[in-house]
């Protein structure tokens, strides 16, 4: 005897799961979204490729390979389908945000006294996503409501003509800078790539970071100087859609052979209503 | 004024306090726990090493049991151990260990097959059991013949203190942290509780209970070079003594240890040197076989730290800007080792003194370590003058260590004690003896005099700084009072004690504000600390002879004819001296009549009866030779009555069956 | 003989502290308040003292108490950095100051409280009451309905498990990780990685029955587990460097399964 310890204690009968969901569907989304931002980077850097390239990339999105012919539809609800990831990513964050005046104040001392390098970045996430969940809603609203602007004339004049590159400026930087971080924090979070050696490990991890993050700020940079370039040259023809060029030999060709279809030369997408 | 009451007052929350706390929690008494910290605080966190208890797991621990450890701890104690209680001791500390296992202590495990180690300087393999696979392991620690030391790395007391601690939270034992006994409640007869200053608020609180135990830890802080803690100021020591009726064994027994890193007096374990790490003086010449060819580095700690300061008197020592020092070198050790089982010593050289030991020597130098003294207590850990009031662990005189304590059996005996003195002190509860007759009249007088005192220092006519006597004081012992000593300092040093003591009543305190007031603190420690270094230079003064710890010069004979036997000191009220009186201790009842350590000096005056005794022992053992070796004991020195009857079964070890209930 | 070889001392260090080239008159700031004096309001006092050789802030504090002002309170223990009791922000970051040089510091040196815990005065804060708290709240205390018999012989474990736990047990509760913490700082009632550190000490003891749907119950919310922003304070400024992110992602896995 002697060496009893106390009773294990009666638990209750069954948990409150809550937390542990709400904590993985933040991760979860948050996830998605980063993934989703760095697929987006890439897609729209097409424009970096050549006009035709993101032609190409755009008219994919709209499902013109596998359904033969373009549905901005889906983009629409794929924007649909973001807005709500946003939506629930956020409004889970929101509960981890400083909720009062005073737990403000404690943060700000705490931050300014520490200078410590990853609760300053979170406080910068706390910042970026706050401006992220209206800035991204209006380029999502703009997406939904108009899904067949999406092309190398459209998207250009919009960013140039339509005076959005200002916009697509700085959600560019406050979304690399919120993913950025918060792709290291989910990995820290969840004990993914420490090994045996976990501070070392961490250091690497934190550099990765940086590197992606400045990957894609350059990218995001030169693809929106391409399109402003693009949308400049462009100023005026606005309006214009752009034809690729395997379309206007094609489309040429159909001309020829085919004179009951419409000429889509001012139209980027075929199915495009104007 | 407030009042708390309870069945049983602990004060302190080391290691020793929480032991007897849930010992007498689980008796269904109610227990409150004080402690002048957090209770994970306590100074028993600090032990690196390790705690000894023959398990005999590992190779080198084979055949280790009970009467092994027992010879070693009396042979240790240069034979001022009772050798009843070293006894209890050995039987109880396997079952500590055990008990910590079971509780949570993470004890470092053995592991099969062949491992490198160092001994003697020398690299050899040893070769582990697979059937000893997964059971606690140990390390060789000075004065064993075995390997007999379990540990956790090198942070051996926080595992255990963690681990007591949290165990004292499942009990549900309440903990009054900051609290500080300032002086017992007693009528000269039976104690019944104690005063206590609030160190958050400077509030005074009566705490009344039927029983109350001091474990309180060492009271290091007597002395200027010290490997203790700010706190082991002794103050539960100070405040029995203070009842003029409890009376403090063996003061001058002061223990150094050899390995204390210079300066700043931070310890590093005996491990080190238990694992292999080497002496070196200013030639980088390992001179510890010079002295001591059998045991070299692992002689026993007064005899190691008396070889280290011979030789740096000899003119061997290092020079530097703070004096001189001598080095350790674990650097043969190598790093993985360093790494993994001295992470603690490691930290420690990182930080204070900017070098990594698998790479550089370590500057050391002896410092008090050790407080084998304290309050008077008899096998059960009950003050025989004093009815009601206990003591355990480093602050109690049970009396296992006699002049020298082993390393690794300090945190033993907290645990130990606690064990044993628990099962008593509610065995008190439980009796007509345990009845509480306090008279309200009593606690309030208590109560009066100490607001009074401390009210007293406000005075503004007093003109004395309370830190500066105290460091006066810690210079005065760490200078006279130390290893080696002889009547011309001895004598020195008590005259300038009673100085002290005299400018000790002109101390003034600067603050009145509320709160925990620094400065009254130290003004109300540092009289009591005169009071004990009065006890201990006085002890040693007229002790003339050599034991142990304690050294004298000009008595360099361990004289079993005239001091063998046990100080006792006392302090009447308003006295400036203790009164001494000695207690014999009895040959002829001895398991072990004195004899050599196997170390140290080997002349010594012997007994009139150790002859006669040795003949007898020597007699019985060869009845007994190649037979039941309990039997052999038995015979000898029956003690098991003593235990507490759960304690008294007997061991099981890989060759060994133990009692089952 | 090998007694008598003499040891390589050519690579040691000759002066065993580091020497301070002209030593410094150190300026200290230091935050002022006592709470059982209605009169005290917090400030900030500013002492100068010589720097000393090895002069860690132990020294000078104690110095200063000793020399300038006898109410200055601060807490000490072990004065070797194995307690935890002197846990304070040292210019803006929490940290040992037993184990702190001087020389290590700028000529300015700010001391402040650890925030998170009661203020008892000046330096001197209740990590200990609080700690208590976490301790009760997370049960960290091995729970386990088999009664063992002491005199019998210890239950195995592996050798590599046993030093696995210890890793985790080194915490000293200094609360260095909650004054680190901003989700600690913002929410009082977050246990902090002390108290996860701990509860994953417990999940990795065989000899601690609960399953992790017991644990779940005292560490799976929002003032546990999954309180933690991974803002990583903790994981750097532990003076005893313990795992504690691996630990936090470490339970908030197994937290994770069991919901
Ligand atoms: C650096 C160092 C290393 C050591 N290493 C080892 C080792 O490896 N092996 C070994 O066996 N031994 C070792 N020892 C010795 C051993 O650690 C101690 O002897 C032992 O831990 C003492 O335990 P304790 O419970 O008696 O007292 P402590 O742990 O010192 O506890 C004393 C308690 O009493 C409280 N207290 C004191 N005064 C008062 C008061 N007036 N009112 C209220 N509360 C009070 C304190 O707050 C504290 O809680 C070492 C000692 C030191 C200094
Ligand atoms: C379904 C969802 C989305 C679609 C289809 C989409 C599409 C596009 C397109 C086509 C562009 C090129 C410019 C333009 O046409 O206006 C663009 C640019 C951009 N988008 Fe999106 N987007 C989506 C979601 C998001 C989200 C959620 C974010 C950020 C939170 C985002 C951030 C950006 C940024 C920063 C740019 C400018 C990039 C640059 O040129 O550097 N987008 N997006
Ligand atoms: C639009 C509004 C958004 C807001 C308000 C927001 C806010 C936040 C906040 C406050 C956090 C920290 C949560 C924590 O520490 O527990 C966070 C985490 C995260 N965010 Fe966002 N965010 C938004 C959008 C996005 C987007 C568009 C992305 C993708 C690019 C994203 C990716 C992430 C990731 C990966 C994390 C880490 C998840 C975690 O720690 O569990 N967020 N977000
Ligand atoms: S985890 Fe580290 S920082 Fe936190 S209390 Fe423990 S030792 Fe201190
Ligand atoms: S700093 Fe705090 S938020 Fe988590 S990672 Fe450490 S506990
Ligand atoms: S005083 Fe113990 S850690 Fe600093």
């Amino acid at each position: 005897m002697q060496s009893a310890n106390k009773p294990i204690p009666v638990r209750s009968a069954h948990l409150n799961r809550w937390p542990a969901w709400m904590d993985m569907a933040q991760g979860a989304t948050g996830l998605i979204l980063v993934l989703f931002m760095w697929t987006h980077m890439f897609l729209v850097s097409s424009i970096l490729l050549g006009k035709d390239a993101m032609y190409f990339v755009a008219r994919l999105f709209e499902g013109e390979p596998m359904l033969g012919k373009p549905y901005p539809i889906l983009v629409s609800l794929f924007a649909v389908f973001i807005l709500t990831l946003i939506v629930v990513h956020a409004v889970l964050a929101l509960r981890k945000f400083p909720n009062s005046a005073s737990q403000y104040r404690t943060l700000h001392q705490h931050l300014g006294n520490l200078k410590h390098a990853d609760s300053s970045l979170w406080y910068v996430q706390v910042l970026t996503g706050f401006a992220l969940f209206f800035l991204a809603s209006v380029h999502l609203y703009q997406l939904i409501t108009h899904p067949a602007d999406i092309g190398p004339y459209a998207s250009s004049d919009r960013v140039w003509s339509g005076r959005v590159w200002p916009l697509y400026l700085i959600l560019l930087f406050v979304v690399e800078l919120h993913a950025g971080i918060g792709i290291y924090r989910l990995v820290i979070k969840w004990g993914l790539f420490l090994g045996d050696n976990a501070k070392r490990n961490r250091k690497i991890l934190h550099s990765i970071k940086w590197a992606l993050t400045i990957f894609f700020i350059v990218l995001g940079l030169f693809t929106l100087g391409a399109y402003m370039k693009i949308g400049a040259e462009h100023a005026d023809r606005v309006g214009e859609r752009y034809v690729p060029s395997y379309h206007q030999t094609e489309s040429n060709h159909q001309i020829q052979t085919d004179l009951q279809v419409e000429s889509d030369a001012d139209a980027e997408s075929p199915a495009s209503p104007h | 004024m407030k009042t708390i009451y309870t069945d049983a007052l602990v004060i302190g929350g080391g290691l020793a306090g929480l032991r007897v706390a849930i010992g007498i929690r689980r008796r269904g008494h109610d227990v409150v726990v004080l402690s002048l910290v957090p209770p994970k605080r306590s100074h028993s966190a600090a032990a690196q090493g390790g705690m000894q208890a023959s398990l005999g797991n590992s190779s080198m621990g084979q055949g280790d049991n009970e009467d092994v450890h027992f010879f070693d701890t009396v042979r240790g104690s240069d034979w001022g151990a009772d050798q009843d209680v070293v006894r209890m001791f050995v039987n109880t500390a396997p079952k500590a260990v055990r008990e910590l296992a079971a509780w949570g202590v993470p004890w470092n495990r053995v592991e099969r097959g062949d491992h490198q180690s160092v001994i003697d300087g020398k690299n050899v393999t040893l070769t582990e059991s697979e059937e000893a696979h997964g059971l606690i392991t140990a390390r060789n620690f000075g004065g064993t013949q075995k390997w007999r030391t379990s540990y956790v790395s090198d942070g051996t007391g926080h595992s255990m203190l963690y681990t007591m601690s949290n165990q004292a939270i499942a009990e549900d034992i309440p903990v009054h942290e900051r609290m500080e006994a300032v002086a017992l409640i007693h009528d000269g007869e039976r104690c019944s509780g104690a005063v206590v200053r609030n160190l958050k608020t400077g509030e005074l609180i009566n705490y009344v209970a039927k029983s109350t135990c001091i474990a309180t830890g060492g009271y290091g802080r007597l002395y200027r070079a010290t490997t203790n803690a700010v706190i082991n100021e002794g103050m539960g020591t100070a405040i029995a003594l203070e009842t003029g009726v409890a009376a403090l064994g063996n003061m001058e027994a002061v223990q150094f240890h050899p390995t204390a890193i210079f300066p700043a007096g931070i310890l590093v374990t005996e491990g080190c040197r238990g694992d292999g790490g080497l002496l070196l003086d200013v030639d980088g010449h390992r001179f510890m076989p010079d002295y001591e060819p059998g045991k070299k580095e692992l002689a026993s700690r007064d005899v190691v730290s008396r070889c280290m300061e011979t030789h740096i008197a000899s003119g061997k020592g290092v020079q530097s800007r703070f004096g001189e020092h001598l080095w350790l070198d674990i650097r043969l050790l190598g790093k993985k080792h360093i790494d993994t089982r001295l992470r603690e010593v490691k930290e420690i050289c990182n930080y204070f003194l900017g070098i990594e030991p698998a790479d550089s020597l370590i500057p050391v130098r002896p410092a008090q370590h050790y407080s084998m003294g304290g309050v008077r207590t008899d096998f059960r850990g009950e003050s025989p003058t004093l009815k009601g009031l206990f003591a355990a662990g480093e602050s109690a005189c049970w009396d296992m260590h006699g002049f020298n304590r082993l390393g690794g059996n300090s945190v033993a005996e907290t645990v130990v004690a606690g064990m044993i003195v628990g099962e008593y002190m509610s065995d008190f509860l439980e009796s007509s003896a345990g009845d509480i007759t306090v008279s309200s009249a009593l606690i309030r007088d208590a109560y009066n005099k100490q607001a009074k005192y401390m009210a007293g220092f406000g005075d503004r006519n007093r003109t004395e700084n309370p830190l500066h006597i105290m460091r006066e004081m810690q210079e005065l012992m760490s200078a006279n009072v130390a290893i080696f000593r002889n009547t011309e300092r001895l004598s020195s040093a008590v005259e300038k004690l009673q100085q002290l003591a005299i400018r000790a009543q002109k101390i003034s305190v600067r603050s009145s504000a509320r709160g925990a007031n620094p400065d009254l603190v130290a003004a109300y420690r540092v009289q009591k600390m005169i009071k004990l270094s009065l006890c201990v230079a006085q002890g040693a003064l007229q002790r003339e002879e050599s034991r142990g710890a304690h050294f004298r010069e000009d008595f360099p004979l361990r004289n079993d004819k005239d001091w063998l036997c046990r100080t006792l000191a006392t302090w009447s009220e308003g006295a400036t001296m203790p009164t001494l009186n000695y207690e014999p201790l009895h040959v002829n009842k001895m398991e072990l009549p004195p004899g050599w350590r196997g170390y140290g000096v080997e002349d010594r005056v012997d007994h009139p009866d150790t002859a006669a005794r040795q003949a007898e022992v020597d007699a019985v053992r060869a009845k007994f030779e190649g037979g039941d070796r309990f039997a052999a004991q038995e015979a000898l020195m029956p003690y098991s009555d003593k235990l507490p009857e759960k304690l008294r079964r007997r061991n099981a070890r890989l060759g060994e069956k133990g009692d089952t209930q | 003989m090998s007694q008598n070889t003499k040891h390589e001392v050519s690579s040691l260090n000759t002066i065993p502290v580091k020497n301070v080239d002209g030593l410094r008159r150190l300026t200290i700031n230091i935050f002022r308040h006592n709470p059982e004096d209605a009169n005290s309001v917090p400030h900030m006092d500013s002492f100068v003292i010589e720097e000393a050789d090895s002069m860690t802030l132990f020294i000078a504090l104690n110095e200063l108490r000793e020399n300038q002002d006898p109410t200055l309170q601060f807490d000490f223990v072990c004065r070797a950095g194995i307690c935890g009791s002197c846990a304070m922000l040292v210019n803006g970051r929490p940290t040992l100051a037993c184990r702190t040089l001087t020389k290590d510091l700028p000529e300015v040196i700010t001391l402040a409280p650890l925030p998170g815990f009661a203020l008892i005065g000046d330096l001197s804060v209740d990590t200990g009451v609080w700690m208590r708290g976490m301790s009760e709240r997370l049960q960290t205390w091995v729970h386990s309905q088999e009664e063992r018999d002491f005199c019998e012989m210890e239950e195995k474990m592996e050798p590599e498990l046993a030093d696995k736990i210890y890793e985790l047990e080194r915490c000293i509760e200094c609360g260095c990780c909650i004054a680190a913490c901003g989700t600690a700082q913002m929410r009082p009632d977050f246990v902090g990685a002390v108290g996860i550190n701990q509860l994953a000490r417990f999940r990795l003891d065989p000899r601690d029955e609960r399953t992790d749907a017991d644990f779940y119950e005292v560490v799976g919310d929002e003032n546990g587990v999954f309180g933690c922003m991974t803002l990583l304070g903790c994981d750097d400024m532990c003076p005893k460097s313990l795992p504690l992110a691996q630990q936090l992602a470490y339970m908030r896995r197994k937290m994770a399964l069991a919901s």
